[in-house]
This record gives structure tokens, sequence and C-alpha cells, in this order.
């Protein structure tokens, strides 16, 4: 029984982290309809900021998070009102992915020309500590990384659920037009979705930084978790990545712990498919299909 | 018919000054090849490639080398394969068809293994320290030399060294990524340590990409084994062992096949890194004479004064290549690619790496060429193993995390 619950419980931490590295990618996909697959750069992006802000200034990559957050905000702002929304209102929404896939190619070979293609990690002074729950245990560093994660996706629920702005989003997300006759501004509030979803992936990148060693080439991977979160766990909501991320980091770690670690990937891909066959939509469906 | 004109014989004139002067400067041979610039293979690709550097500039300075009654340099023709097998197998193919002659080897078994069996195809000589995998030696190829033994062979040492200490471990976990070097890494080794008489419980594969062992390392600690041998890459060793301290999964001794080398791992991990094993192809504190660098101290003095890139035992690999070809161009006469195989398959030449022979199937020479193995002590490698280019004495067994540093 103990071995079940500390996988279970790995599984959670894991999935817990999953979810916070694709809700970005969701809020994108399921507002704008970009598939962003410049999102592990965000993700790369925010650890690279995350350890520099640790090495130059001390400063704990948790309380560093509102400034990695406000930077790629304003980078992924930037972003989308410039080549991503050039390239959709010029062609299409399917050029924002021939977009999106020149830009990641393009980061990160300089980001491994600024900052070196070496393996790096943040270590602080919790990194090597470990919690213990009875007779179960977790690495101190992946707990405050859940936390950190459903704080996080918390708040946005609430920004998208309870405020003017979230109003102005989903209303664009369910009917852009309708929103604009209303007084939205569109092109803005598309911006300030693409830079929500910037910052949410560089905060994430920033926890991920502590547990786990990155490179500029990392990226690739966390844009693919993300893709596959999102299918599993449905478009556009916090509550959707959330589902997905924690269902996958299950998935992966019971696998590891009864068929073997070999075989995470492939579980986690026969889910993936079992659920385009059975479910495209995901399990919670897109949060604003039903409006459009 | 021979015409001779006046246009012709002015332009003679003027031309034999130059013509003079060209006779002077050394022929330059081609060395082409790719190397991971970029891309997940990056930091060791580029490590490999700083090597390649320092030998070429050493040998530019020292006049070049003197072959057949004629002086030549070495020129290096290396492009980025990004770490991608696929763009590698395209680039080396461009390469051969550009008549390239000689190559140097990418790093990473599965980019070496596609683009050596080009080489061979065309018959060129390639000799590289990026590929291990036993797949590259074994297939019946003639013209592919590399700087280790084969992957199953590499850990010979390694076990060698486990038997001398007191006293003897009993049971080994084997850890490996699914990939060719990781894999048959781990196959070596359980070979050899059972071979020896140790217990050692099946190895454990890991996906090719790893976030998380917290499963794997659950059972480590129930199972309890002596030592743990982990033939994984640089940040899956990082990850394994951030994992191992945070969980408290404590072995007496820890085995990481590539990780510790780079001060990047031993930076990360800090004073837990004490202790941990590695394997490692060159020590600077090696007693090696050379008649390029002077000694194993010289290159490292060397490189030191003309790159910033820390170094690893990388660039000593990459180096040593370099000095395999000049060696071998020396005793062929030319830089002719059958002839430089042929001298290649025969060479025994001592220089700062130790001795260069390679086996009748092109690998490294599993005593001359074998693993000296490693261990972290207050931050720095020290050689542990085998006793004759020891540093050292191994700390054994060793402590628990929670009391190092």
């Amino acid at each position: 029984m103990i071995p079940l619950l500390q996988t279970l419980l790995d599984g959670l931490v894991l999935g817990g982290v999953y979810a916070f590295a694709a809700v970005g990618f969701s809020l994108i996909f399921g507002v704008l309809g970009v598939v962003n697959l410049t999102h592990g750069v965000f993700v790369v992006l925010g650890a690279y900021a995350a350890l520099l802000l640790h090495e130059v200034v001390g400063l704990d990559p948790i309380l560093g998070l509102p400034l990695v957050m406000a930077a790629l905000f304003a980078l992924g702002y930037l972003y989308q009102r410039t080549l991503i929304a050039a390239a959709v209102e010029r062609a299409s929404l399917v050029a924002s992915l021939l977009v999106t896939f020149g830009v990641a190619l393009m980061a990160r070979n300089l980001l491994q020309i600024v900052a070196s293609p070496d393996v790096r990690s943040i270590a602080t002074a919790y990194s090597f500590a470990g919690l213990s729950l009875g007779p179960l245990r977790i690495d101190l560093v992946r707990a405050a990384g859940l936390l950190t994660s459903l704080v996080l996706l918390f708040g946005l629920a609430l920004l998208l659920n309870r405020t003017a702005f979230g109003r102005a989003i989903r209303a664009t997300a369910q009917q852009p037009v309708g929103a604009a006759l209303s007084g939205v501004n569109v092109r803005h509030v598309h911006g300030l979705t693409f830079g929500l979803g910037g910052a949410f992936a560089g905060a994430s990148g920033a926890v991920i930084g502590m547990m786990l060693p990155f490179t500029p080439s990392s990226e690739a991977a966390w844009t693919l978790n993300a893709f596959v979160v999102v299918t599993l766990g449905g478009v556009g909501s916090p509550q959707g990545a959330l589902l997905g991320g924690l269902l996958l980091g299950v998935i992966a770690t019971l696998t590891a712990q009864y068929v073997g670690p070999a075989f995470q990937n492939a579980a986690m891909f026969l889910v993936l498919v079992l659920m385009l066959l059975l479910r495209p939509q995901g399990l919670l469906g897109h949060a604003f299909a039903a409006s459009r | 018919m021979i015409r001779t004109t006046r246009r012709a014989v002015l332009a003679t004139g003027l031309a034999a000054p130059f013509v003079a002067r060209a006779q002077a400067q050394p022929r330059a041979v081609v060395l082409g090849g790719s190397v991971p610039m970029t891309g997940a293979a990056a930091e060791t690709g580029l490590n490999v490639l700083h090597g390649y550097q320092a030998a070429v500039k050493r040998i530019d300075e020292m006049g070049g080398i003197q072959a057949g009654g004629q002086t030549y340099r070495f020129e290096l023709r290396l492009v980025d394969d990004a770490s991608d097998p696929s763009r590698a197998v395209t680039l080396i193919q461009r390469q051969v068809d550009e008549r390239v002659p000689l190559f140097l080897g990418s790093f990473g078994s599965n980019i070496v293994l596609p683009t050596c069996a080009i080489t061979e195809r065309a018959r060129r000589p390639m000799v590289q320290a990026g590929g291990g995998s036993d797949q590259i030696f074994t297939q019946g190829r003639r013209y592919v030399f590399g700087m280790f033994p084969r992957a199953t062979r590499q850990f010979e040492t390694v076990t060698e060294f486990f038997k001398s200490l007191d006293p003897r471990p009993r049971t080994f976990a084997v850890l490996y990524t699914n990939d060719p070097f990781s894999r048959f890494s781990a196959e070596g080794a359980k070979v050899s340590l059972t071979n020896a008489g140790f217990q050692v419980s099946d190895p454990v594969q890991l996906p090719a990409t790893v976030t998380d062992v917290t499963t794997v390392l659950a059972r480590i600690r129930e199972t309890q084994p002596d030592v743990l041998v982990a033939t994984t890459h640089d940040e899956h060793s990082l990850l394994i062992t951030r994992q191992m301290i945070s969980s408290n999964t404590n072995v007496k001794l820890a085995y990481f096949g590539l990780g510790p080398q780079t001060a990047a791992y031993r930076q990360a991990v800090g004073r837990y890194a004490d202790s941990i094993l590695t394997a490692s192809y060159w020590a600077s504190n090696a007693p090696f004479q050379c008649p390029y660098f002077g000694s194993a101290k010289g290159f490292e003095e060397y490189y030191n004064r003309n790159f910033q890139r820390p170094l690893a035992y990388h660039m000593a690999s990459g180096a040593a290549c370099i000095l395999a070809f000049a060696e071998a161009l020396k005793a062929a006469g030319s830089p002719d690619p059958a002839k430089l195989r042929d001298a290649l398959a025969a060479m025994d030449f001592p220089c700062f790496y130790g001795r260069i022979k390679f086996t009748p199937q092109g690998d490294g020479d599993p005593i001359l060429m074998g693993t000296l193995v490693a261990q972290v002590q207050n931050g720095k490698l020290e050689i542990v193993g085998p006793p004759a280019a020891a540093t050292a004495r191994p700390i054994w067994p060793a402590p628990p995390w929670n009391e190092r540093g």
C-alpha cells in the first residue's frame, strides 16, 4: 500500500508542475487559436531568468517569480502584437504555426550563444531537502513547486472568472466580433492573453529550473509536454490544464513503478492516442467552443 | 606541339616569386566532419571541438607536419550538426561528395554511427572521440577509429577498481537511459561485474529523456545495493544525483559514467558531489610525455593559455584525434586515405593522452586507453584507479548525504 501511495504522491507532484507548464499554452490556444510552438522557449527563458536573478542578486526563484512573469508578459505581448498578429492577419492561423516554429528554432540557437549549451540548474538552500509525511517522502523543492503551481493556477482561474479583464478575455475567445462591437479592443486583449500565457510559461520555467537540469534545447520537450496536457485535459482553462497535467503525472509514475521506467513515454502517448480517438476535445472540452 | 609565346614567358616570369613562396607554404589537408555546436549534445560537442582546435593550432605553431618530403598543415572544416543525426548524415554526405579526404567524429553514438557508415563506404578514415557504442566497431568497418574502448569494454578498469576495495562491495544496481551508448555501457558493466563475482540486479532502463526518477530511487532504498552504477548522460546524472540527495537515497558508492567530469555538475551539486565516482579518459597529472605538448600537464597549460572554455577530458580526447592523424600522416608519407588508414591501424604512439593504439576493430585498446576511475574529493576530480595512475586514495564507503561537506 505504501509504495502505491508514494507513487500517487510523486505522480501528483509531477503532474502539478506539468499542468503549470502547460496552462499558458492552453490559454493561448483556447483564446487566440494559435498553436504556440515557442511555448517551450518561454518556459526555458523563465528558467534562465530565475537562474540569473538567483546568481546575480541571490533572489530565490519563487520570490523572483513576479519579476520573471513581468518580463515574459512584456515579451509575450510584444511578440503577439508584432509577429503573430501580422502572420494571422496577412495569412491565416496556420501561418502562425510556421512563424512560431521558426522563432523557436532561432530563439533556441540565440539562447545557446548567449547562455551556452551547458547543462544548468538552480540550487537553492532547500534544493536538497526532503519532507516526510509518515512513511511517505517528498522533495522540498518539488513540494514548493507544486504549491506555487496550485496557487498561481488558482489565481489564474480567479482572474479569468472574477475580473473585468478575465471577462474581456472570455468574451474575445467566445465571440471576437461581438466583443469588438461591445467596445473590447480585441487586438489588445489578444496581446494581453499571449503575454499572460508567456508569463505563466516563464513562471513554470523558474519552478522547473529548481527541479530539473535545463539547457536551451530543453524547450522542445516542454512544448510537446504542453500539447499532451492540453489534449488530455481540454483547451482554454486552468482546470483543464490541471486535470491533464495531474493525469499525465500519475500515468508516468504508475507506469514507471508497475510496468517499468522505460515505458513511461509509451504509456503517456498511448493515453494521448486513446483520448484523440474517444474524446478529441479532451476531458473538460474546449472552454469556449460551445459559444463559438 | 607546344608553342611558347611571349605572353606565356612574361606570365611565368612574373609568377615565379609567388610559385616559390607557395611551395614553401605547408600543404593544407582538410579534416571534415560535424560537431554538435548546438542542440542537446552541444556542451560536450563544444568540448571536443575545442580539443580539435587546440591541437591544430599547436601543430601550426610547430610549423606543420613533415611527411614524404612535404610540409602539411591541417585545415578544420567542421560544421554544426545541431545534435541531429539526420542533419549530420546530410552534411557528411555532402563533404564526402566534395572529396574531403579525412574525417573527425561528432559527439554521441547516435550521430557517429550513421555518419561513420557514410565515411566507411567512401573509404575515408574517421578518427573520433564521441562514439563508444559497440555497433560502431563490431560491424566490420575498417576506416573508423575511436579514442575510447567500445562501450562494453569501458567498464573493465572500473570493475578492477571495485575488486581492489577493502572491504569489497557485494551488490550493484545499474541504471541507464534508452540510447545506444548508455545501453551498451550498462550491458558492459553488468557483464564485467558479474564475471568478477559481484551480485548485479537487472539493469533498470529509463526513457531517453528523464524528468523524474522517484519510483526508481524508492526501489533502490528498498533493495539497498552497495553501489549504484548509472551509465547516464550529464543532465540525467545531475537529475538522479539531486533526487538521490533530496530523497535521502544512500548507497555506499555512486558511479555516474558522465556528468561529474563537468564543472557545471560539481557546481550544481556542491558539497554533495564529494565521493561520487565517474569515468575519465585523461588526467592532467598523468605521467604521459608528448612530442607536441610536452606532457599531460603541458596540454593543460597550453589549452588554458589559449582557450576560455573550462578544460574537461573531452578536449584531450579531441586533441588526441588530431595527433593520431598527424602521426599517421608522418608514417604514411602522404594524405592518401588508404595509406593513412593503414598507418592508423598500425599506430602505437605515446602522447599526452597516453599510448594511442587501436584494436583490430578500431576502438581504443581497453588496457592502454581504458577508463580511469575518478572520484570527486573536495570539489576536485582525483584519479583513484587503476593504481598506476592514481592521484589519491579512494573514499570508501562514501558518507551518507547528510554528512558530506
